[in-house]
């Protein structure tokens, strides 16, 4: 009765029914309660909403929920391809292995144990076409680059001497005869007779 | 909540070597919490499963940037700002086409039935937290399902701790109201008036 000064404040009235006053504001907030009905109503309802909300915590999660969330490695772009947001990524037997400067991840390719469902065989089954698709992809493209080069040193004597070059590598050897030109150009003019 | 934060200290005692959890392992030990947080948050499977899903999406994309002990504070921030993006988006595109009846977010009603078989919360205790303003339901229910300290939702939402308080008083005496014919356990004594 004889603490009607001023009523806890909204914020302390929160605070008080979570446990997030220190000890101090929590003393006078219970001394001013003890005699104030309207601080205590508003306490109790913050209470009662608080319990009405804690009651029950269990949300059962969707089955073809998580099928897609196990899919994700398979079917989300990573931006930049082969780059930034991964530091290392490893191709291993049943699974990629991501390594950045945290730790180290890694993605299982192997169909698990789970109870197949349609939809997620449908998922896993893209992702893994998806998944060898670019690993084959990648191997195609290195196998396009290593001929390249391989076929320049073979003949380190005279690649400006056109002949030689089979027809069918002219995109290639251009550059290179380009280069070995300038490089040249000081000493004799090319004999290969260059436009 | 009982299980020790990070999923990869989960894995260790099996080997010294520490060993990669898989997607897999992320995706089980992570997505109840996630989708129970977005259901909260949005009030239907189809948001909650849509949020879900980008949660972990954003989640595989900057995986390189998790640093470990952050990973349920990391989650918690990524779906709630989904939540709130989406919140945003909608309340833009319903400005601009129907001006009225911008009293709730448009979605899918799911029946009574259904909100309880999916969430196990009173479908009416779902309803009246669908009716909070969405920074106060972020807020209350971080704190009161997902039970964050103030400071940790402070840090998740990126607000004072002074807002931190203040929304969840409201969001909970707005709460309260909208349940009251529901609270058989003190019939009269609220006459007086409870502060708004």
């Amino acid at each position: 009765m004889s603490i009607s000064e001023s009523h806890l404040a909204q914020e302390a009235i929160a605070a008080l029914v979570d446990g997030e006053l220190t000890a101090g504001p929590a003393t006078r907030a219970a001394r001013h309660l003890s005699g104030c009905m309207q601080c205590r109503l508003a306490v109790e309802a913050q209470r009662e909403a608080k319990e009405a909300l804690h009651e029950s915590r269990d949300v059962a999660v969707p089955g073809d929920l998580v099928s897609r969330l196990c899919a994700i490695p398979f079917t989300t772009d990573v931006p930049g391809p082969g780059g930034g947001d991964f530091g290392n990524l490893t191709a291993g037997p049943g699974g990629l292995t991501m390594q950045g400067e945290s730790g180290a991840w890694s993605v299982d390719l192997q169909p698990q144990d789970r109870p197949q469902r349609p939809g997620h065989a449908r998922w896993l089954r893209r992702g893994l076409a998806g998944t060898m698709i670019g690993l084959g992809a990648g191997i195609t493209a290195l196998a396009l680059n290593l001929p390249a080069s391989g076929v320049a040193d073979p003949e380190p004597n005279g690649p400006v001497a056109g002949p030689t070059a089979p027809e069918e590598h002219t995109e290639v050897v251009p550059p290179v005869v380009r280069t070995l030109t300038v490089g040249n150009s000081a000493a004799t003019p090319a004999p290969g007779g260059t436009p | 909540m009982s299980e020790p934060a990070v999923a990869p200290a989960a894995l260790q005692p099996e080997a010294d070597v520490w060993v990669a959890p898989t997607w897999e392992q992320v995706v089980r030990d992570h997505s109840a919490r996630v989708y129970r947080l977005a259901y909260r948050l949005s009030g239907n499977a189809q948001d909650a499963e849509d949020l879900t899903q980008e949660t972990f999406v954003r989640v595989f994309r900057s995986l390189a940037d998790f640093s470990p002990g952050t990973f349920e504070g990391w989650l918690h921030r990524i779906t709630t700002n989904l939540f709130l993006d989406m919140v945003r988006r909608r309340q833009r595109i319903r400005f601009d086409a129907l001006p009225e009846d911008t009293e709730r977010l448009p979605g899918s009603a799911p029946s009574p039935e259904q909100v309880y078989a999916d969430t196990h919360l009173d479908p009416q205790v779902q309803a009246a937290l669908d009716a909070l303003s969405p920074e106060f339901r972020v807020a209350v229910v971080l704190c009161d399902i997902e039970g964050l300290t103030y400071e940790e939702i402070a840090a998740t939402l990126g607000i004072k701790l002074g807002t931190v308080r203040s929304r969840i008083h409201r969001g909970r005496v707005q709460l309260r109201q909208a349940l009251a014919h529901l609270a058989p356990r003190r019939p009269a004594v609220e006459a007086g008036g409870a502060p708004a």
